[in-house]
C-alpha cells in the first residue's frame, strides 16, 4: 500500500511538474513532505524537504533545456528515506537521509533521460493529431494533448516506488551492519546541507551573488550562535 | 463576434494544459490548439473554418507556460476579427509568432529564474524556522501571485491585442526579477545557516563543517563543477572530516 501511494504521489507530481498547472507541488519542497505525510512520517518528510530544495533550486525547464528531473529524485529519496527509518525504528535520522540520497538520488538524471525519451514520443502524438484533423476528427484530434500526460505519470509511477524499495532494503541493512557508521554520515548530511545552500544560492545567479552569500551566511550563522542553536 | 466570459475562462483553465504533449517537433502546439478550442468552437460555426482555423493553432509554438496565457488571449482576440471577416487568417500566425520570443524571455527570466526560486528558498526557510504553517503559507502566496498574474496576462491579451506587450512591459518585471535573485541568494544562506544550526550528532562541529561545505560549495560550483558529483563528494568529505575529527582527543 505504502509503494502504490507513493507511486500515486510521483505520478501525479510528475504531471504538474510540465504538463499541467506549475504550482510548485512537485517542487521538493512540498513534495518531500507531502511524501512523508502519506507514509505516515511527515517530521521525516520536513527534514528532507529544505535541504532538497535548495539543491535542486536552479532545476528549471528554460526553453527547450532539460534540466534532472528533481521531482522523481526527491520522490525517491523521500520515500527511501522514510520506509529505511520505519525499517530501522528510527524515522528519518540525518544518517538515513544521508545514505538514502546517495543511493538514489541519480534517479534524478535517469529521469531527464526519460524526459528526452517522452518528448521523442510526443512527436508521434502530435503527427496523430494532425492525421485526426485532416480527417476532419476535430475531438479526437484535440485530446491527443491530454495523452501526453499519460507517460510521464507512468514514469515516475514506475521508477519512484522501484528506488524507494531499493533504499528501504539496502539502507536499513548497512546502518545495522556498520552501526558505528552513523555518527560520520550525519555529518555527511551536514556537509550536503551546507553545499544544497551554496548550490541554491548559486541558482539565483545574482550580479552581487558572492558578497551577499557570504554576508548573509555569516550574519545568520553568527545570529544563530549567539541565540544559542549551536551549542 | 465576442466569445462570452464562460468560454474565456474554459480556455483559462486549458491553458494550464499548454505543455501536457511537449513534443520537440511543435513544442507547445497540441497544447496551443487545445486551449483555443471553445473559443474557436464558438467563433465558427462551420466544421470546416473551424478545421483551418485549428490548423493554424497547431504550428510550432513556444513560450514559457505563464506568460503564453497572453498569446492565447490574444490569439482569441484576432481570431475573432478573422472570423467578422476583418483581418486576413495570417494576423493571428504573426502575432503568435512576433510575440512567443519575447515573452519567452520575460518569463523565463523572471518567473523561473526568479520568483519560483525565490519562493522555493522563502518555503525551505519557513519550514526550517517555523514547520509546516510556513511551507503553506508560502506555497499558498505563491499559487495566488501566479495564477492572479497568468489571469491578467490572459485578460490583457484578449482586450488589448497587440498593445499587451505595453501592458506586460509596464508591469517592469525585469527590474522585479533582479530584486527577488538577490533576495533569494539572502534567503539560501539564511537556509544554509539555519540547516547548520540543527546538525547532527555535535551540532557545533556539524555547523563547521556544513559552512565549510557551503563555502567550498560555491568555489566548486562558480568554478563549473556539475551539481550532482559535487553533492556526493561534500557528503563524502563530511563523512571523512568527521572520522578524521573522532581521532582527536575530545572529537565528536
Amino acid at each position: 500500500m505504502d509503494y502504490l501511494l507513493l507511486a500515486l504521489l510521483a505520478g501525479l507530481a510528475a504531471v504538474e511538474r510540465k504538463g499541467f498547472l506549475q504550482a510548485m507541488l512537485s517542487r521538493p519542497i512540498a513534495l518531500a513532505p507531502l511524501t512523508g505525510l502519506a507514509l505516515g512520517d511527515l517530521p521525516g518528510g520536513l527534514l528532507l524537504g529544505p535541504p532538497l530544495e535548495l539543491l535542486w533550486l536552479g532545476a528549471v525547464n528554460l526553453g527547450a533545456a532539460l534540466p534532472p528531473h528533481e521531482t522523481l529524485g526527491a520522490a525517491a529519496v523521500a520515500g527511501g528515506a522514510v520506509l529505511a527509518g520505519r525499517a530501522l525504528g528510527s524515522g528519518v535520522t540525518p544518517a538515513v537521509a544521508c545514505l538514502t540520497l546517495a543511493l538514489v538520488a541519480t534517479l534524478a538524471v535517469l529521469g531527464r533521460s526519460t524526459d528526452r525519451l517522452i518528448e521523442e514520443w510526443n512527436v508521434r502524438l502530435a503527427a496523430r493529431a494532425e492525421d485526426l484533423l485532416e480527417k476532419g476528427q476535430l475531438q479526437a484530434a484535440l485530446r491527443v494533448n491530454l495523452r501526453g500526460l499519460l507517460l510521464p505519470f507512468a514514469a515516475s509511477f514506475a521508477l519512484a516506488p522501484f528506488a524507494a524499495a531499493l533504499a528501504a532494503l539496502l539502507v536499513p541493512a548497512a546502518l545495522r551492519r556498520f552501526p558505528g557508521a552513523a555518527p560520520p554520515l550525519a555529518f555527511g548530511w551536514a556537509a550536503l546541507s551546507g553545499f544544497a545552500a551554496a548550490a541554491g544560492a548559486r541558482a539565483f545567479r545574482s550580479q552581487r551573488g558572492l558578497p551577499l552569500f557570504l554576508t548573509a551566511l555569516a550574519l545568520s550563522a553568527a545570529g544563530a550562535r549567539m541565540l544559542g542553536m549551536w551549542r | 463576434m465576442r466569445v462570452p466570459a464562460l468560454t474565456l475562462a474554459r480556455v483559462f483553465w486549458r491553458c494550464l494544459f499548454l505543455q501536457a504533449a511537449w513534443n520537440r517537433r511543435g513544442m507547445q502546439n497540441l497544447g496551443f490548439a487545445y486551449a483555443m478550442a471553445p473559443a474557436l468552437r464558438r467563433l465558427y460555426a462551420d466544421p470546416e473554418r473551424r478545421r483551418e482555423a485549428l490548423r493554424r493553432h497547431l504550428s510550432t509554438f513556444n513560450c514559457h507556460p505563464y506568460t503564453a496565457a497572453a498569446i492565447v488571449g490574444g490569439a482569441i482576440h484576432h481570431e475573432e476579427r478573422v472570423a467578422a471577416g476583418e483581418e486576413a487568417a495570417s494576423a493571428t500566425a504573426e502575432y503568435k509568432q512576433v510575440l512567443q520570443g519575447p515573452l519567452a524571455a520575460v518569463g523565463d527570466g523572471f518567473f523561473w529564474a526568479g520568483l519560483r526560486p525565490f519562493f522555493g528558498a522563502l518555503a525551505a526557510v519557513g519550514t526550517l524556522a517555523a514547520g509546516w504553517p510556513a511551507l503553506v503559507a508560502a506555497l499558498a502566496v505563491y499559487n495566488g501571485l501566479q495564477l492572479w498574474l497568468r489571469w491578467s496576462f490572459f485578460w490583457a491579451g484578449y482586450a488589448s491585442g497587440d498593445a499587451v506587450v505595453e501592458r506586460v512591459a509596464a508591469l517592469s518585471l525585469p527590474r522585479w526579477a533582479s530584486r527577488l535573485r538577490d533576495g533569494g541568494t539572502v534567503l539560501a544562506a539564511l537556509g544554509g545557516a539555519l540547516l547548520a544550526s540543527r546538525a547532527g550528532p555535535s551540532p557545533g562541529t556539524a555547523a563547521v563543517v556544513a559552512l565549510a561545505a557551503a563555502l567550498a560549495g560555491w568555489w566548486a560550483l562558480s568554478r563549473g563543477a556539475r551539481l550532482l558529483p559535487s553533492a556526493y563528494a561534500a557528503m563524502l568529505l563530511g563523512v571523512l572530516a568527521a572520522l578524521a575529527l573522532s581521532r582527536l582527543p575530545g572529537g565528536p
